[in-house]
């Protein structure tokens, strides 16, 4: 129509010398930003901008990032801005549901401390600089430090954020990639590709009648909890199965055990055994197992388990006749299980239950494999940031780059990571908020949140098909000196490689890579290459076919080790992971803060939890301060008071104490995490979170506990009323 | 109508409850929760306050009980627990029951709160004074007071750019409580409106159903027979009007009840027992 182009801004300010602009501001016209770059030009107020209807919100699909689950979602965008998100119902992983991190997800796009600018280190403190600057000087450290001596610090990443972070290695010539995640299950992990071939088999919760969950909180932070939640759903449906959950401390799974059990931490895989053996013992399901394996458990006769677990000889023997009579049955194990010295065995104790109930093919099943190797999820653990550490101890490092991962906030202060990290001589950190790592880095370079920033994801617990779920922005950037993951990761392949100069940003990338996927991959999507990515981008998900191979269980003799008594440290630490706060990454959002805990209902701090027996032996009831020292360091923090914890326990929950990271985090609470002991798991290498040995000790201080509801029981006024299992089955069976 | 008419012919026009209430509905929003279902994770009351601009009242005043979560999920242990709670917990989540005979309305000095022609217990926010007897007179404890602005603290920039423009943000003085997402409704009648049809089932949900895992909660009309929550309704024989002890159910194992029912309010939630395993 006309050549001359006239930005609004501009427009406006050009009226406003005169009188008509004034009368026009003063009508609060609507903010008409589209979705496409550069497209802020002149448009009468009557006709909306193209997208933008004012007062009608518009539902976009999208991923969230908020734990590595991948869950599907619908973001609404109203006026340019991201209002609320919900589940993606095409989204095989989460059907439609968030859970409430999900949720307070816009509150991690629109939280007011985030990194608006790149900052450099001069001298203690961090000075703002320019993007050119400050990718010239990463350009010439890039080039001036020699491969090896380049590390990439990352959390679970998967997808093309993963490739390129590979790509990026490879054209340096690096191959110290860490992904580390506190909150994992690599252990079980590594049992399941060594006892069935298959490190990720899916779970079949819903075919289950009965699932015995040693510390697998499947509910609130284990693999990918709102996928389970559904699954769980269907399982107490119906036939409604039965749930016995083994654990030292009660998580949200606890909380809506049949049965809950606290066995003495770390004798689980005893009790796993114990119970394998009472089954074979009995004639039962002996075919399964070699005569040598059947061997080895019968010194884990019931009498002997009970006395190392601290379970009745009773209870043992009714959970191994429920596990064997209500078949199909599942075993699974978890955080305080995995995080064990003996972890490993433990863990295979638990899939040798499965094995001997022929659960293998059944309810656990192979799980889906994403066709493209290189897009499948690189999943944290924590035996990475015990490599990484050495590593950093041992001075093997230069130059450091850290994305979506904060690891001097939640490692131990055993494996030195803060002291040593001047051992690097360049850190570099890609980052949304001003965490702990950040503020020690050397050069800070602001992200988009993951509201404003493309993406794809592959997760690694793979739903009943081939799952891969697209991130797109669902706003413009807040701030216009932040800039996309993928868009900084071009940029630095682009130092040493010429194989990305086509791309002149991460959208055209992640674009040509979709749509020229493999047709195995793509088998949902129709029409021209433009029409499949428009899909794609509609429907936010692809979900292509399985693949169905065939388990093959591997039996092996397995001995549970004992845990020693420790007379300086008699208690054992359970660093809890909540669904809120997670490993502390969501503790700057102030609905999560507020939300309260799911078992305790303390809101916006830490606490201790302790049985009523070890709180009245310490002579300390809610509220009181006590010291919970291991041979690494010590905390204080006050005490909730209840029973779904064993007496030797003693559970501060991870997420808090944080010395940065924004208002809401700063200063508030403590990190279980900074005193554990840098104890491995024997086997994989992992750090054994639950394995760190405390006592506990009354200090004089005391305060009110900041908790939801004034009566910890119903006091007979009929909330929630109970009706029978046996009940429900003959009612509601047929559903 | 005179005085007189009135007077004279009162039984005419006293509708309580027993036949059907004040109005002539035009919905009955309704909900089914089921506790069997329900593992207490807290998405319902986040999602909550991400829909209905919710304010975050911090650790201290949270601790004098003003926190202003319209939904939430409480936690009880058993009284019968030994040393350990093998039954694990029980959770419930609570929200204003949207009584269709409702304690708050009629001690309203001002009628902010009011019966609406869809059965809500609608909240003026214009008119509520703050006499905080509606507060004091709910038995289910389901109404947050606005002590202070609560939104100079909760939404620094640019937090403020999330809050929902389909409704207001509350300043100190006045009540505020669950709507049913009153402004989803208000959108799907008006997209129905447009569109020159009725309202169907599943047109909308509230936030809290839409969010939940498990699908513990079901949101709907019950004046709609074919709605999903009637049917619930229907399959756990629980009606609406008055709690009487002489009409048990038929069957005596269903699951449904509403809390509190005794005390005659007519809650629009029902509840569906938990279930406990006997056989552990």
């Amino acid at each position: 129509m006309n050549d001359i182009k006239v930005n609004r801004r501009g427009f406006l300010k050009a009226l406003g010398w005169g009188g008509a602009g004034t009368a026009l501001t003063a009508c609060d016209l609507p903010t008409t930003i589209t979705l496409e770059e550069g497209k802020e030009e002149v448009v009468a107020y009557v006709v909306p901008e193209e997208y933008v209807i004012p007062g009608i919100g518009v539902w976009y699909a999208s991923t969230c990032t908020q734990c590595d689950a991948g869950c599907g979602l619908h973001g609404r965008v109203r006026e340019g801005r991201i209002l609320k998100v919900e589940g993606n119902p095409d989204s095989l992983i989460n059907n439609g549901s968030t859970c409430l991190m999900g949720q307070a997800g816009v509150q991690n796009h629109y939280n007011p401390d985030r990194v608006t600018q790149p900052m450099m280190r001069k001298g203690a403190g961090l000075q703002p600089i320019s993007w050119d600057d400050a990718m010239a000087e990463l350009s010439k450290r890039i080039k001036s430090t020699s491969g090896s001596k380049i590390a990439w610090v990352s959390g679970s990443v998967s997808g093309h954020q993963s490739v390129l972070i590979s790509e990026f290695l490879s054209s340096v010539g690096s191959k110290n990639h860490f992904a580390h995640e506190t909150i994992n299950s690599s252990v079980w992990s590594q049992v399941c590709a060594d006892m069935i071939g298959d490190a990720e088999p899916r779970l079949r919760l819903d075919k289950a009648q009965i699932i015995v969950s040693f510390g697998a909180d499947f509910l609130g932070t284990w693999k990918s909890p709102v996928h389970f939640a559904g699954e769980y759903a269907k399982f107490r449906s119906g036939q409604r199965g039965m749930l016995v959950q083994v654990e030292p401390k009660m998580t949200l799974t606890g909380g809506n055990a049949d049965l809950w059990i606290a066995a003495n931490p770390g004798t689980e895989g005893a009790l796993a055994l114990g119970v394998a053996n009472f089954i074979l013992d009995r004639g039962w399901n002996k075919e399964n197992v070699p005569g040598t394996v059947k061997q080895a458990l019968a010194a884990y006769d019931v009498d002997t388990v009970a006395g190392l677990t601290g379970v009745p000889a009773t209870k043992i023997q009714r959970i191994a006749s429920l596990f064997s009579e209500r078949a199909p049955s599942l075993a699974i194990a978890g955080a305080t299980v995995e995080g064990q010295a003996n972890g490993y065995d433990a863990a295979s104790a638990v899939m040798l239950l499965n094995i001997i109930m022929g659960n293998i093919g059944n309810t656990i099943e192979a799980g889906n494999k994403f066709p493209e190797r290189a897009l499948r999820a690189k999943s944290g653990n924590t035996g990475d940031l015990v490599k990484f550490a050495q590593g950093l101890e041992d001075k093997k490092f230069d130059l450091l780059f850290f994305s979506n991962s904060n690891p001097v906030y939640t490692a131990p202060d055993a494996l030195r990571v803060k002291e040593n990290l001047s051992n690097a001589s360049f850190k570099v950190a890609l980052t949304q908020h001003p965490d702990e790592t950040a503020l020690a880095a050397d050069l800070v370079l602001p992200l988009y949140s993951s509201m404003e920033d493309w993406g794809s994801h592959v997760p690694a617990y793979q739903p009943e098909k081939v799952s891969l779920s697209i991130q797109q922005p669902l706003m413009e950037p807040l701030y216009k000196d932040t800039r996309g993951f993928g868009d900084v990761m071009l940029s630095l392949l682009k130092v040493k490689s010429n194989a990305y100069n086509k791309f002149p940003d991460y959208y055209s990338y992640l674009k040509t890579a979709m749509v020229n996927m493999p047709e195995s991959v793509r088998s949902g999507l129709k029409g021209s290459r433009d029409q499949m990515w428009t899909n794609l981008l509609q429907n936010g998900v692809l979900n292509a076919g399985s693949n169905t191979p065939k388990l093959t269980p591997k039996p092996r003799a397995i001995k549970a080790a004992t845990v020693s008594k420790n007379s300086e440290y008699p208690m054992h630490l359970v660093p809890s992971a909540r669904l809120g706060l997670w490993d502390g990454r969501h503790a700057n959002i102030p609905w999560l803060q507020e939300a309260p805990d799911q078992i305790s209902k303390v809101v916006w701090g830490s606490w201790a939890e302790l049985h009523p027996s070890t709180a009245g032996k310490l002579g300390v009831q809610n509220g009181d301060f006590i010291r919970v020292s291991s041979a690494s360091g010590s905390i204080e923090t006050q005490v909730y008071v209840h029973k779904g914890i064993h007496p030797n326990v003693v559970a501060v929950p991870m997420g808090q104490g944080h010395s940065a990271y924004g208002r809401y985090a700063k200063d508030r609470g403590v990190n279980p995490l900074k005193i554990l002991d840098a104890v491995s798991e024997e086997k994989t290498g992992e750090l054994a979170l639950y394995a760190t040995r405390v006592k506990v000790t009354k200090t004089n201080k005391s305060e009110v506990l900041v908790k939801m509801g004034g009566s910890e029981t119903q006091l007979g006024r009929g909330f929630v009323r109970t009706v029978s299992a046996d009940q429900f089955r003959r009612t509601e069976g047929e559903a | 109508m005179s005085l007189k008419n009135i007077l004279e012919n009162f039984s005419d026009f006293r509708r309580d409850a027993e036949v059907g209430g004040h109005h002539d509905y035009e919905h009955r929003w309704a909900m089914s929760i089921d506790l069997n279902l329900c593992i207490g994770c807290n998405a319902c009351s986040t999602a909550c306050y991400a829909e209905n601009n919710l304010g975050i009242v911090g650790k201290e005043k949270f601790e004098k009980g003003q926190a202003m979560h319209w939904l939430r999920v409480e936690r009880y242990w058993d009284e019968t627990d030994g040393e350990f709670p093998e039954q694990g917990a029980s959770f419930v989540p609570m929200m204003c029951q949207q009584c269709g005979a409702a304690t708050c309305e009629p001690v309203c000095p001002v009628a902010a709160t009011y019966h609406t022609p869809d059965g809500l217990n609608a909240q003026v926010y214009n008119r509520c004074i703050g006499s905080r007897y509606c507060s004091n007179n709910c038995p289910f404890r389901v109404r947050y007071f606005n002590f202070w602005s609560y939104y100079e603290q909760s939404w620094p920039e640019p937090l403020n750019q999330q809050l929902n423009p389909d409704l207001s943000v509350r300043d100190k003085g006045v009540m505020e409580k669950c709507t049913f997402c009153v402004q989803r409704i208000r959108t799907a009648k008006d997209t129905a409106q447009r569109e020159k049809r009725q309202l169907q089932d599943q047109d909308f949900v509230t936030a809290c159903a839409q969010a939940c895992p498990t699908n513990a909660i079901t949101f709907g009309d019950t004046l709609d027979p074919n709605s999903k929550v009637s049917k619930a309704w229907r399959k756990h024989q629980v009606e609406r009007g008055p709690y009487t002890h002489k009409k048990p159910k038929e069957n005596a194992e269903l699951r449904g009840y509403r809390v509190f029912e005794e005390l005659n309010v007519d809650p629009s939630i029902m509840y569906l027992e938990r279930v406990r395993e006997t056989e552990v």
